[in-house]
């Protein structure tokens, strides 16, 4: 090598060598740089190339939902409504080489389908008809194994309810193209279309379940049209139960037609009766109108117009309030209403919730009922539950403000997350709450309430018995009969409402339909069997009358103080 | 020396080309697992979803009531039969045992 670059060129040639050399170089350090920049990338994208990681935990993440629609759960998650993947069976009739023996198959498998209707369908010579809709994953497999050419599956989804009947009225249902129609499915559809986390509703389905079966009892016992019964938790107002009979299974819509599909507990409005005398007293001690030793002369039906107000259980006495509670005094009630007056009455009735429509979660809401002329004879017939029309889940959201303290809190289906209660609006003084949990108590160890005792929970409410306005006059035989009561009544936790519509006495209740005989008792066993349920220890050593010496030595003894 | 380069560059270049080729069989490989993976996980989870729904129908109250009072016996619990601590420790000087055992077998 050295030999040869030693030999001296010169002229012409050396410098066509010369300039040869220097074009080499400078190519031969381009392609370099370019390597160089290459393999710094390369070394960039391997060593150092975080950023294409994430890609692929991406991808995995993002793996579509498995259903267009979320779940409803009830508050302890289990699932009260889903959707589930569905396949619906269709064919094209001009591939299908034997009708007769596609047919034939097809109706052993889903033997829903009937022969002659499939052969119809197979020869119709079209190039698609639906067979059958929504199969399940074991037809569609069977379907897939007879092999016939010709048929195939469209991919869609069904909303299922796997606790079927029980909280059908609080679920509602959807079309058949996943559109809420009815219930929380229509008030959220839009919230459940595409939301990552199931919509998780405050009942509880085992209490939801008790509830109904005890409703379902009485109906069958009592012969009643229709039922209603709701449990709401006083501190939060979320409703833990609620129940309206006749009712539906949301799996199949047709069910839904007609009475079964009326939701009795928030689209039915009732003369609620005298369930209403607790908020009459309420606000006559809270307005400071009366005191609990006060009482009024009870002996003379009231005759106002063309009206008579007369009571039920007479006692043709001088009444104190708690006895005017514990009877069930007409009289009693229309007189303190007319004390308190029919401004402030109006007042309190608003502000417990009761003139204007429930804020629960659900399409069907009935407004309530009243006079527009809110003149003496209203006032005393509204102070007993005549007069005035509300729904029971307004009953019980009222009931819940006089026991919890006195702050009324909207009612709600949603689940209550975070330890503070809602805010609320102060309705009455916690001393007026106070002396209505003792007076409610009183309703039913002394009361009209007995068959609503549940040994050890101290339930106290109050029975309501109104008869049903059929075109414009009272019937006698049709009555509305519920007890609104609240346990334990120490501590009250829970508001309990049943309502019976048009039950017939039996012979076990001495031919009586009243709240007393046939709604009391399911509040009673309601109560008895979701105590222990929820963990809560009866009360066994404090459970007797003795439990309110305060309200207990004042009956007809006027001038006792007790106090 | 010229050739001896050209000879290093060829040799470089052919390892590279195999390592490049062999590198991207291996990644399609991976992503076709990748995908029968997702499609797995996809279906494991509808499967997992249709269960859950299954497994809340098998849990209705109502069944599985109906159920425990055929086959178990049992009943809801009473009011009676709850206790604290302390209570149990009492039942030993027999004071309420009487009353549990009443309230059990009054059910049945």
């Amino acid at each position: 090598m050295m030999q040869r670059s030693s030999v001296h060129l010169e002229g012409d040639i050396k410098q066509a060598l010369e300039t040869g050399r220097n074009r080499l170089l400078v190519t031969g350090v381009v392609f370099m740089i370019a390597f160089v920049a290459i393999s710094a990338r390369l070394v960039d994208l391997t060593v150092f190339g975080p950023p294409s990681r994430p890609l692929i935990a991406h991808v995995a993440a993002a793996a579509p939902n498995v259903v267009s629609r979320s779940d409803i759960v009830d508050r302890n998650g289990v699932i009260l409504a889903t959707s589930l993947p569905s396949a619906s069976l269709f064919a094209d009739p001009r591939e299908i080489m034997n009708a007769a023996e596609a047919a034939a198959k097809l109706v052993k498998v889903l033997p829903d389908l009937t022969y002659s209707e499939i052969l119809a369908k197979l020869d119709s010579g079209s190039r698609f008809v639906w067979l059958s809709r929504n199969l399940t994953p074991n037809q569609q497999y069977q379907v897939n194994r007879l092999g016939i050419p010709g048929l195939a599956f469209r991919h869609g989804e069904r909303r299922v309810y796997p606790q079927g009947r029980e909280a059908a009225h609080i679920l509602g249902l959807t079309d058949i193209d996943g559109n809420g129609i009815a219930g929380i499915e229509k008030h959220f559809s839009d919230a459940l279309k595409n939301a990552a986390q199931p919509l998780q509703l405050s009942i509880d389905i085992r209490i939801q379940s008790l509830l109904r079966q005890q409703l379902m009892d009485s109906v069958a016992e009592f012969k009643a049209r229709g039922a209603a019964g709701a449990i709401v938790d006083v501190q939060t107002g979320e409703v833990m139960a609620m129940v309206s009979l006749p009712d539906f299974d949301p799996n199949q819509p047709s069910s839904m037609r007609g009475d079964a599909g009326f939701n009795r507990v928030t689209k039915g409005v009732y003369e609620m009766g005298s369930t209403f005398k607790l908020f009459t007293t309420a606000m006559a001690l809270d307005s400071n109108t009366i005191g609990l030793k006060d009482g009024y002369d009870t002996s003379k039906p009231i005759r106002i117009a063309r009206f008579t107000i007369n009571d039920y259980h007479g006692k043709n006495r001088w009444l104190s309030v708690s006895e005017i509670l514990k009877y069930s005094s007409n009289i009693g009630s229309a007189k303190m209403a007319m004390d308190v007056g029919a401004k402030a009455q109006r007042f309190y009735l608003d502000h417990l919730g009761l003139l204007h429509p429930s804020e629960i979660e659900l399409p069907e809401i009935g407004i309530p009922q009243y006079p527009q002329r809110w003149g003496d004879i209203s006032t005393m017939t509204i102070s007993y539950g005549h007069g005035l029309a509300v729904s029971p889940l307004q009953m019980a959201g009222a009931t819940a403000a006089l026991v919890n303290g006195g702050i009324r809190r909207p009612v709600s289906l949603l689940k209550h997350r975070g330890m503070e209660a809602p805010e609320g609006e102060r309705v009455l003084t916690t001393g007026t709450s106070d002396k209505m949990r003792d007076l409610m108590r009183l309703v039913v160890t002394d009361g009209t309430g007995k068959n609503a005792n549940a040994a050890g929970y101290q339930v106290g409410g109050k029975t309501g018995t109104a008869e049903k306005q059929v075109g414009g006059q009272y019937a006698k035989k049709a009555l509305i009969s519920s007890f609104v009561g609240a346990f334990p009544m120490n501590d009250p936790r829970y508001v309990v409402i049943a309502m019976l519509d048009e039950p017939k006495g039996t012979k076990r209740t001495f031919n009586y339909a009243t709240g007393g005989w046939v709604a009391a008792p399911i509040v009673g066993r309601t109560i008895a069997a979701m105590g222990p349920l929820l963990g809560m220890l009866p009360n066994r050593q404090n459970d007797g009358k003795d439990a309110l010496p305060r309200l207990a030595s004042i009956s007809g003894a006027r001038h006792l103080e007790t106090f | 020396m010229i050739r001896h380069t050209t000879l290093l560059f060829l040799l470089v270049a052919g390892a590279l080309s195999v390592a490049l080729f062999s590198i991207k069989y291996k990644v399609q490989d991976l992503e076709q697992e990748l995908a029968f993976l997702n499609k797995s996980i996809y279906q494991e989870r509808q499967s997992i979803h249709v269960l859950k729904a299954e497994w809340s129908f098998l849990n209705n109250p109502e069944r599985l009531g109906s159920l425990a009072r055929r086959h178990l016996h049992m009943g809801p619990v009473l009011p009676a039969q709850l206790a604290t601590l302390e209570e149990v420790g009492s039942l030993q000087d027999g004071i309420s045992i009487a009353s549990l055992s009443t309230a059990a077998e009054a059910r049945q």
